[in-house]
């Protein structure tokens, strides 16, 4: 057995690594694991033993039976899985994975404990697989930890001539994330996606286990958002009537996640990034499209919510509570960046009703903000924002506002010290979009983000870089971000995984993981996906990913 | 006046009517809307159609019938609806070769010296519904001509229709070579994303499919006589391109009017060549690698042996009878010499024969070409062959220049002819950060990211002088794949690598401003047609022309 969990064991864990046995991703917080082999028998199933189980609890338990038998990964080593055909004959084998839930914890789905407010979700987990073949068992004290726990099951198992095996056994694990907000956001605005790649994304998401989906549904380039008396928004915003989510494509993708242990954020970014609004309601939107666009939005076309508008004001409280209906998670974001002023200064009906209120902009833009913000609390929503409107602004929020730091890391400790709750999202280690060359029509110049965050880049993140011990607490995890001006369905796996991986195991084992031990546990994962049907990208020649280490710089 | 002019002068520039990629090199087009009858045919005039052009003729049918894209303007295909009333309906496509000239496949005349291909072409289209025709030297012409004509049509609630007939166009590429290059040693990828990568390439009349098939990281080519190295080498058995494999592909290109020029590269860029042979190959995962090569793992040929000489100039005949085609890279890449000055064979037989290296290179280069050479083949090499070491070549040997594109000057005063392979305008890997481990803040050793628009930007005679610019024979975009692999095959290759395919049919020069709207259209398109090319912005953007321009 080896201790994993202790410091001296980091060495043994090296070696273990090395030789590429251990696929898991992310690492189980506390894991001692052997090294005989043990086949999963024909016969094998997973018993769960809890009266009336949820039904999404019974369809995890099929996937995880699904995948076993379908994953058919061939153990990354050379000579794939033929070298252990020896370690594997005979073997023991075995026959059962008992689920249970620890005495006294209440029965409840995996999606209702999925949406519990961040930081009361319980995804601890025990899982022991025995090496003499009597049956494995994975207990938690909710449905969602058994959840987690049968991920990492799944990820033990390699294939090779018809046998499942793993060659780690027996395998002990305690482990709980480090961070309860492990998310990934993605942009479906600038262009779409239909609900297959959603979907198909929360499953990947969920091989991980991520917890958060930060669903940044609409901007200013389009409206796909059907919402419910505000049906004119998406039928005149959206790119066409077939790029619409309908409230029951939400209610799919919702309820998709859920069941997965993913709870959906939805973001109404406001009042920047709203130009299509103007599609439908051109009197609520100062500088529709107007050019240049340089002087008035950050990329076209520009156009803003006119913030200083009671009508504006109202219509956007509305609308935001409408959205908030559709989505049961307990946060909602309400974007709040890059706000541009010029837009304002030039909009004649803006000056008027500063002027008829005696307000300058920051002050309306308060208003705007408070009254947004109890509308959506009226539904039971904390709100989240971008860093800008707690560092750039004079607005007044709650002290449970959730604020995503997404200009640069170095902001982090600014927030925190506003004492404000934190969600890492900065661009320059996680925003999956950078490197890939401006956009921009009629330029030849570099990704406004340059570099290419690689996931090496994203895993050496230190979330408590620079904020005080007393400060930690604020920190509720982070995310890897896509925005979509340079993707769309044909580049979403590719550009996501596995680099959105290396993020979720720094918010769920916790930093400081080693870049030359994690790389072959990745590669692992990034074939599982493969078998699974994402389309991870290859982050080495094949040659590397048969050799653990000798592709390192200094190798 | 002023104003009416200059917003007529907008439209032209930016309205997309029609999208053709790569731009002919002579259009003129009208404003009047054409339909496509239900019953449309296509016709080819003449005896003794060969096989393979009437199977690009029922491919066509099927784009033109399929494609299903709809116009890329605001409000899409219904904008245009009003217009279907009055058009008139083009029943008929004629096809039809120049008097005097006779049917020969598109295989045939595509497999021949990029020089001696003739893909010029005469298209017309027009209004009135009367026949059309696409009239050449060759079905290689034809052919392209075809590709150009599927272009034309967009489709709405099933009427099928182009918004700018008559048309006339006259065209012929301002390059032979026109090519893309795919890595196949690094990641490996089945039959079926190399015939996908054939299709693409055809829609925008590439000729050339550069094929890097082996490298040091893994050998998956079948070879006649030296099974071994396959089957020693493959990332697996199922890693491997068969016999057949490479007969299927070096038809269907051919089908396409793409030759196919394999790469073997020596004496680099060949560790893998150890695991059947392990006493041809010097230095074989030597460590740090980083002494020994550009990347892992290190390992090269025993160049300076007259047995390993003689044993890749027979691999290379035996290469030859897979590949048709007149071209045939023997390489010569990121030579390292630290790998021989520790390899005492290498040193046994340098003192042996009284050889420097440089000599024993020459030696081996020669004694290589010249098995190419006698089976008809003009070598192609990457540039350190001609810049870097002292070999003598043929003068008809063809040099990809990959380094940096200030070294073509110095390929061109040697009288080479080149290929543009650029690092710094054709690399398609670049940008995407390092790939070797333990290396947090590595970046692309070549980075940024090459642009479409980059790309696009290049000058193929920059620096040079009228005569040295006769040498260009054209140039391709190139995907390394360390970190590629069928997952992300398309959208790292498509649209960008149709950047080139203009450049070198059309010629430099072009404006990326009135370019991008064509390229969204061609992105779309090829979408419709199941490949994955990336969107290239927003589409609020690809459907508003200009309106995220810079400047805009």
């Amino acid at each position: 057995m080896r201790p994993l969990a202790m410091k001296l064991s980091r060495v043994l864990f090296v070696a273990g690594h090395l030789s590429g046995v251990l696929g898991l991703w992310p690492l189980p917080r506390s894991l001692e694991t052997g090294s005989s082999a043990l086949t999963l028998a024909p016969t094998f199933d997973v018993h769960v033993n809890i009266a009336h189980p949820p039904s999404d609890l019974e369809d995890a338990v099929s996937r995880t039976k699904s995948f076993l038998k379908n994953d058919k990964l061939g153990r990354l080593v050379v000579g794939r899985g033929a070298t252990d055909s020896d370690a594997i004959k005979n073997a023991k084998s075995l026959r059962s994975l008992e689920l249970s839930l620890f005495q006294g914890a209440a029965v409840k789905s995996i999606t209702e404990e999925a949406r519990l407010p961040i930081g009361t979700r319980n995804e601890g987990y025990t899982l022991h697989v025995p090496a003499d073949g009597s049956s494995a068992t994975l207990t938690a004290n909710s449905t969602l930890g058994l959840l987690r726990g049968l991920t990492t099951f799944e990820q033990f198992w390699y294939e090779y001539a018809g046998q499942i095996y793993t060659l780690e056994a027996p395998v002990s694990i305690t482990d709980s994330p480090a961070y309860p907000y492990r998310g990934f956001m993605l942009d479906t605005s600038r262009n779409y996606f239909p609900v297959s790649d959603i979907k198909r994304t929360l499953d990947a998401m969920s091989w991980v286990k991520m917890s958060q989906f930060h669903w940044h549904v609409v901007d200013s380039q389009s409206f796909p958002l059907e919402v419910q008396g505000y049906t004119e928004v998406a039928s005149k915003g959206a790119y066409s009537s077939d790029m619409v989510y309908s409230p029951s494509d939400v209610q799919e993708i919702v309820s998709y996640a859920g069941a997965r242990g993913i709870d959906v954020m939805v973001e109404i970014d406001t009042p920047g990034h709203t130009a299509i609004i103007s599609a439908s309601h051109p009197e609520h939107i100062a500088c529709a499209e107007a050019s240049p666009w340089t002087t008035f939005a950050n990329e076209p076309p520009a156009g803003q919510l006119r913030l200083a508008s009671a009508a504006t004001t109202n219509f956007t409280a509305g609308l935001l509570a409408s959205v908030a209906r559709m989505f049961p998670s307990t946060v909602m974001s309400t974007g709040g960046d890059e706000l541009n002023t010029e837009c304002y200064a030039q909009d004649p009906q803006t000056q008027a009703d500063l002027k008829a209120t005696g307000r300058t902009l920051e002050q309306a833009l308060n208003v705007f903000t408070q009254t947004t913000h109890a509308a959506i609390r009226a539904e039971g929503k904390t709100p989240a924002v971008w860093e800008e409107m707690v560092l750039d602004h004079n607005v007044t929020l709650g002290n449970d506002t959730i604020v995503l730091v997404w200009i640069s890391s170095a902001n982090a400790a600014a927030v925190a010290a506003k004492n404000f709750r934190i969600v890492h999202g900065p661009s320059d280690y996680f925003y999956l979009d950078c490197g890939a060359g401006e956009w921009i029509g009629d330029d030849v110049a570099n990704s406004w983000c340059d570099p290419f965050k690689t996931w090496q880049k994203s895993y050496t993140f230190d979330p408590l870089a620079n904020i005080s011990e007393s400060q930690a607490h604020l920190v509720l995890g982070g995310e890897q971000l896509l925005w979509t001006e340079q993707s769309g369905p044909e580049n979403l796996d590719p550009i996501v995984w596995p680099r959105a991986a290396s993020s979720a195991e720094t918010f769920w084992t916790g930093p400081g993981g080693n870049l030359s031990t994690a790389l072959p546990r990745l590669h692992d994962f990034a074939f599982r996906m493969r078998q699974r049907g994402v389309k991870a990208i290859q982050l080495q020649p094949m040659w590397c990913a048969l050799r653990p280490g000798k592709c390192n710089l200094n190798s | 006046m002023k104003l009416v002019a200059l917003a007529a002068l907008l439209a032209t520039a930016y309205a997309p009517v029609q999208a053709l990629w790569p731009q002919p090199r002579s259009i003129e087009t009208g404003s009047s809307t054409l339909r496509l009858a239900p019953n449309f045919q296509i016709t080819v005039n003449g005896h003794g159609v060969p096989g393979d052009f009437l199977s690009a003729v029922s491919r066509t049918k099927q784009y033109l019938f399929g494609d299903k894209l709809e116009r890329l303007v605001v409000g899409r295909g219904a904008v245009d609806e009003p217009k279907f009333a009055k058009a008139k309906s083009l029943q008929r496509l004629t096809l039809s070769l120049e008097h005097g000239k006779s049917f020969a496949s598109i295989t045939s005349e595509s497999q021949k010296a990029p020089e001696d291909r003739d893909e010029a072409y005469r298209l017309v289209v027009p209004a009135d519904g009367s026949g059309a025709t696409i009239t050449a030297n060759s079905t290689l012409g034809l052919f392209r001509g075809l590709a150009t004509f599927t272009q034309l049509w967009y489709e709405h609630d099933n009427t099928i229709y182009t918004v700018s007939a008559p048309v006339t166009i006259q065209d012929a590429p301002a390059y032979p070579y026109r090519g893309f290059m795919l890595d196949t040693a690094r990641n490996f990828f089945p039959v079926s994303d190399i015939k996908r990568t054939l299709d693409a390439m055809s829609w925008v009349k590439l000729n050339q499919f550069h094929w890097h098939v082996v490298d040091s990281q893994s050998f998956p080519l079948q070879i006649p006589g030296f099974t071994d190295l396959a089957e020693k080498g493959a990332y697996s058995s199922s890693q491997v391109y068969s016999l057949s494999d490479v007969r299927d592909i070096v038809s269907y290109a051919g089908e396409r009017g793409i030759d196919v020029m394999v790469e073997i590269d020596t004496p680099g860029h060949t560790a893998i060549i150890a695991q059947a042979h392990p006493e041809y190959v010097a230095c074989p995962q030597a460590t740090p690698w980083a002494t020994y090569a550009n990347e892992p793992p290190a390992g090269q040929l025993r160049f300076a042996n007259s047995t390993v000489t003689t044993y890749i100039a027979n691999l290379f005949t035996a290469v030859t009878t897979l590949f048709p085609s007149t071209l045939f890279s023997t390489g010569g890449d990121e030579l390292n010499t630290n790998c021989y000055a520790i390899d005492e064979p290498t040193q046994a037989a340098l003192n042996a024969t009284g050889r420097t290296l440089e000599q024993a290179l020459d030696v081996f280069t020669q004694k290589t070409h010249k098995a190419l050479e006698v089976k008809g083949k003009t070598p192609v090499v990457w540039e350190e062959m001609v810049l870097v070491h002292n070999v003598t070549l043929s003068p008809q040997t063809k040099v990809l220049v990959w380094i940096s594109s200030d070294d073509v000057k110095a390929v061109a005063e040697k009288g080479f002819k080149i290929i543009h392979a650029a690092s710094d305008y054709f690399y398609l890997d670049c940008g995407a950060g390092g790939w070797v481990g333990d290396n947090p803040n590595g970046n692309s050793w070549c980075d940024p990211f090459k642009t479409w628009q980059h790309s696009y930007s290049f000058d193929p005679t920059a620096n040079l002088t009228a005569e040295e610019s006769k040498l260009i024979y054209g140039g391709e975009h190139l995907l390394w794949t360390e970190q590629s692999g069928p997952q992300n095959l398309d959208p790292i290759v498509w649209p960008r690598a149709a950047s080139s395919a203009e450049l070198f049919w059309t010629g430099p020069g072009g404006n990326i401003s009135t370019a991008l709207p064509r390229l969204h259209d061609v992105a779309y398109r090829m979408r419709q047609r199941g490949v994955g090319a990336i969107s290239l912005q927003p589409e609020w953007c690809a459907l508003r022309p200009g309106a995220c321009d810079l400047t805009a």
